[in-house]
């Protein structure tokens, strides 16, 4: 009798403990994902000072490209990222040259109203062409599932953090090592400075902005895998962005990484606490406190370094 | 000249509901509601230069305090009065948070807020019946009389809105805020507290919201989260001021009119792309009339010599 | 040069401002032909537009099927069917504007009301204010028709009836149920349907250990599923939308969460749920208010269930589920009760509907004394080996429910 009251209670502790190992492994593999959607947005907010609105819509596009591709092509969503970057990349690289380029020195409502109208039209461009249903890409294969000792992870979605985790990586080291990439830094530190050491600022402005498009299509495309695909999404990503960015501190890297793996524990833990209708505010007023007490985020630097 | 012009436009607007139908009639009052919210931002963001992105989460605030008050028996136009008092209280605790921050963080904060209060009148169910909404008791009068009683309800609260930014700007408080636009850091050392003059900015441009937040509730009878916290409400006023230029009365009045009728046109015409086609419409105005229509209107029309 | 391309832009943007203005607001050209107005409200775009679209087709194939044999018998005289479509994209004020508008500026002779409980409650009461007859294609909830209108009716039954039957089946079948969760979107009519599972859970002596909500928007649900899984229900019910219920099921099979019944509504209804989720479908329960599979023979414009799912099939080149049943019913359901009194006259097709008491393809239609449906039995309905098959009622049982969802 006593034995069997020792061994339910342990094995009822066992459980409490797994079920926190589960939900802090969930917001961590979010989180990577969480990080890959955000590096975009922060590298264009960081060096040209613009706001994206058309970010999450962007994000969308990439998942799209990852769709249709698997659709009609039978390319793996993991593998498709390329051509999503590439899409973006186009897309991105116009939309700055043509018109972005034209309010970069702006106050921020200009810009923040600029993109807000832009991403209207695109979003409901997106909405005719493709309908606001959900799609999914169900693979023929799934990927399945590892499990050990009652705690589970998703491959696919384990494949996907990996590789955001990588992107956001490369694009770390792309800034730091290449010409372009410390082109892309100098601009943001003094913009004038810049020009004079002969960086067209132009130029790099739109690849920047290109850059981050590219982002946003890879993590889109990397997204299609779990996620329905549709239009209507945009803003949800276009929020997680936000609080990122502010969580991790604006246009670092690094902060993004920190930042998105931050918001994914958050929302999991939070979800548990508060129960999962609350999780979204949790976030948003979390937001609110770091916009208040510690803007830098939790890294507290600014800029790249 | 100027005066008299005004007064006919009064009277127009007095007179119009006995010219058209009721739809026209609900149009028209839209469009009162319109010049209340992009009157409200001016206050914030067109004198005081804050672009405030809070304007969704006042209207709202406004509409479940004037819903709940009224679903607890206050007579309607208390109701109101609650919903403005309400969102005006929230408006200055908010701003003494927020207004230390600048530019973009300014931006996001106040965009937000809308966001965390749609979701805890989400979760609060048992007061604000949460996702499922929130009905208000039908007035017991006829379709016509309710018509035009809410119309000239809104006018009313329009008239107010208008008097109140007419009275600020013309008194230290708007040149105050003016300053503060130009170089706040400046204004401090002047002798203007910035503080103080920008919270009472960012209370203004709350209370009448929150006073069209608590009508609006009463005139639709039902209300959702969603539809109330709705962020266009906070996007559509900026583009009325920047249509009609800022820093005057009659700039976001004209903005709210050509708005509506734009987003009237444009919804008729374009089924499927209309909000698409609203977006061309901003980033049009972005670039080709940063100063508003007013700008070349009161130039031309009154033969006063551009400078 | 700026002012100068300014001025003369102005000039000719406020010429075409005021001449557009004046041709908006100019109504159109009557038809010397008799025709039918009916106003549809729907949201075309914005979130519900997947419903929105659903309601289109339902709408147009009855209108299309009526005009086809000869229009709709008005005493003597047959008047063609048109459908007056505007969007109020899934914005529910603009809803009750829209409503109002078709009304007083169309002039439309009856009124479908919008999609879902949320807006039909709203656009109601412009209705009632009008003595305008609407019928609901798309409202379950009780609270929608407790306000004492007279001019709405609905056809779908109240939510219970979804529950109730789920719920015997279940205590009969699977003795081994003894543990509920629930998981419930955070909206009208996935929370209103989540609660009356947990009564009808209740009552039948189940344990609810668990019933959560998410929020609109929710793109992970990890967290929620995880506690589930901890808790070990033998009976998972969740509520959503179709992309909230795809993504669900997707992540219970990530957390590997197996459990004796798992029933979602609304999602398995649509042909989209199975494609999506694959071999993750297999014996996941629902229950809707129309299913194909059910066999009905109607004195409306399609004659027969059978006979409505051909048309549908032709026109569209798929099967139809609930949503257009419901639409195309409600068009049939007005032609009928028009028919029968012989006349437009608002006030007597309103009398006429509340006394009907006929057979349609949709089902018996009888309206209760509030408006809304009381003559349906809601199937209930279980996905085996990719496709729906109905579990109830017994006369149209195409199959046994079968237990275990891994």
């Amino acid at each position: 009798m006593l034995a069997a009251v020792l061994s339910r209670r342990r094995s009822l502790s066992e459980h409490i403990s797994m079920l926190y190992l589960q939900v802090l492994l969930n917001g961590l593999v979010l989180g990577g994902l969480y990080a890959c959607i955000a590096a975009g947005f922060s590298l264009v907010w960081g060096v040209l000072n613009v706001i994206n609105i058309l970010h999450g819509t962007f994000i969308v596009i990439g998942s799209y490209a990852a769709y249709f591709a698997y659709v009609y092509f039978d390319i793996h969503p993991l593998v498709s990222i390329p051509i999503a970057a590439v899409i973006l990349f186009f897309i991105g690289y116009a939309l700055q040259s043509g018109v972005i380029n034209k309010v970069v020195a702006a106050p921020v409502l200009t810009t923040l109203t600029l993109t807000f109208g832009l991403d209207l039209f695109l979003n409901n461009l997106l909405i005719v062409a493709f309908k606001a249903d959900y799609r999914k890409v169900t693979l023929e294969n799934p990927l399945g599932v590892l499990s050990l000792s009652g705690i589970t992870v998703p491959i696919d979605r384990l494949a996907a953090m990996a590789l955001a985790l990588l992107l956001t990586g490369l694009l770390f080291w792309v800034l730091d090592a290449s010409r372009v990439g410390r082109a892309i830094v100098a601009v943001r530190m003094d913009r004038e400075a810049a020009a004079l050491m002969g960086v067209k600022v132009k130029k790099i402005y739109a690849l920047t902005f290109a850059i981050g498009a590219v982002m946003a299509g890879a993590a889109g495309s990397l997204m299609s895998l779990i996620y329905p695909i549709s239009p209507l999404n945009s803003g949800i990503f276009l929020g997680k962005a936000f609080i990122i960015c502010v969580l991790g501190g604006l246009g670092s890297v690094p902060g993004v990484m920190v930042g998105g793996l931050a918001l994914g524990v958050v929302e999991s833990f939070g979800a548990l606490a508060f129960g999962p209708e609350h999780a979204v505010t949790l976030s948003f007023i979390i937001l609110i406190l770091f916009l208040l007490f510690r803007p830098t985020g939790i890294m507290g630097k600014r800029g790249f370094q | 000249m100027k005066r008299g012009f005004w007064i006919l436009a009064a009277i127009i607007v007095l007179l119009l509901p006995w010219v058209g139908n009721n739809y026209f009639i609900r149009l028209a009052t839209i469009m009162m509601l319109y010049c209340v919210l992009a009157l409200s931002w001016n206050f914030i963001g067109g004198l005081t230069g804050y672009p405030s992105f809070a304007t969704a989460a006042f209207f709202g605030l406004g509409a479940y305090a004037g819903a709940i008050s009224q679903g607890q028996g206050v007579p309607m136009y208390l109701a109101w009065v609650i919903g403005a008092a309400l969102a005006a209280i929230f408006a200055t605790g908010l701003g003494l948070a927020i207004l230390r921050l600048r530019g973009h963080y300014f931006a996001i904060a106040s965009l937000v807020v809308a966001d965390v209060l749609r979701e805890i009148v989400n979760s609060t169910t048992n007061l604000t019946g949460g996702g499922m909404g929130l009905n208000l008791p039908v007035l017991k009068l006829g379709v016509d009389a309710q018509a035009k009683l809410f119309y000239y309800c809104m006018f009313g609260i329009a008239l107010l809105t208008i008097f109140t930014a007419a009275y600020v700007m013309r008194r230290p408080l708007g040149f105050g805020l003016g300053c503060i636009k130009q170089n706040e850091d400046a204004a401090n050392i002047i002798g203007i507290n910035a503080t103080i003059f920008k919270t009472i900015a960012f209370s203004l441009s709350a209370v009448f919201v929150g006073g069209a937040g608590a009508f609006y509730a009463s005139w639709v009878n039902y209300i959702e989260p969603g539809d109330v916290f709705d962020i266009l409400f906070a996007i559509k006023p900026i583009v009325m001021v920047l249509l009609g230029g800022a820093g005057t009365v009659s700039g976001p009045i004209i903005g709210a009119i050509v708005f509506l009728i734009l987003e009237e046109l444009v919804w008729r015409n374009f089924l499927t792309f209309h909000a698409g086609v609203l977006g061309l419409i901003v980033v049009f105005l972005i670039f080709y009339l940063p100063d508003g229509i007013l700008d070349l209107n009161y130039r031309r029309w009154f033969g006063w010599r551009k400078n | 040069m700026n002012d100068w391309i300014r001025k003369d832009f102005f000039r000719f943007a406020s010429f075409v401002f005021i001449l557009a203005g004046i041709l908006a607001f100019s109504g159109p050209v009557q038809g010397a032909e008799k025709v039918l107005k009916i106003g549809a409200p729907l949201p075309l775009t914005g979130p519900l537009s997947p419903e929105g679209q659903k309601q289109v087709q339902g709408y147009d194939l009855w209108a299309e099927t009526a005009n086809k044999a000869g229009g709709v018998k008005v005493g003597s005289e047959r008047y063609k069917v048109e459908i007056v479509y505007n969007d109020y994209q899934s914005n529910t004020p603009r809803a009750v504007q829209l409503a109002e508008k078709l009304i007083t500026e169309d002039k439309v002779n009856f009124l479908f009301s919008p999609f879902g409980s949320g807006a039909t409650k709203a656009a109601s009461g412009v209705s009632e204010k009008y003595g305008m007859p609407t019928i609901a294609a798309t409202a379950s909830s009780e609270e929608v028709y407790n306000q004492g209108y007279k001019f709405l009716f609905g056809t779908f039954t109240p939510n219970p009836t979804l529950t109730e039957p789920l719920s015997d089946i279940v205590k009969a079948k699977v003795p081994q149920v003894k543990k509920v969760a629930i998981l419930a979107r955070n909206d009208l009519f996935p929370l209103a349907i989540a609660q009356c599972a947990d009564v009808s859970a209740k009552k039948r002596g189940f344990n609810v250990v668990f019933f959560e909500k998410y929020a609109i928007g929710t793109m992970d649900h990890a967290s929620a599923l995880t506690q589930i899984r901890a808790a070990q229900p033998e009976w998972i019910f969740a509520t959503g939308y179709i992309n909230d219920l795809i993504l669900i099921r997707k992540q219970m099979g990530d957390l590997k969460i197996t459990a004796p019944v798992v029933t979602m509504i609304a999602g398995p209804a649509y042909k989209e749920f199975t494609d999506a989720a694959g071999p993750l479908a297999e014996n996941v329960s629902s229950a809707s208010w129309w299913n194909p599979a059910v066999r009905y023979k109607g004195i409306d414009v399609f004659g027969s269930t059978e006979n409505y799912n051909k048309i549908f099939q032709e026109k569209y080149k798929f099967i139809p589920d609930y949503a257009q049943a419901s639409a195309s019913s409600v068009g049939a359901i007005f032609q009928i009760a028009i028919e029968k009194a012989g006349s437009l006259d608002r006030k007597k097709v309103r009398d006429t509907l509340a006394e009907l008491n006929v057979t349609t393809f949709w089902g018996d239609v009888k309206f209760g004394p509030t408006g809304q449906i009381i003559s349906l039995k809601p199937p209930v309905f279980q996905i085996q080996k990719g496709t729906q098959v109905v579990i109830y009622p017994t006369e149209i049982a195409q199959a046994q429910f079968q237990i275990g969802v891994k």
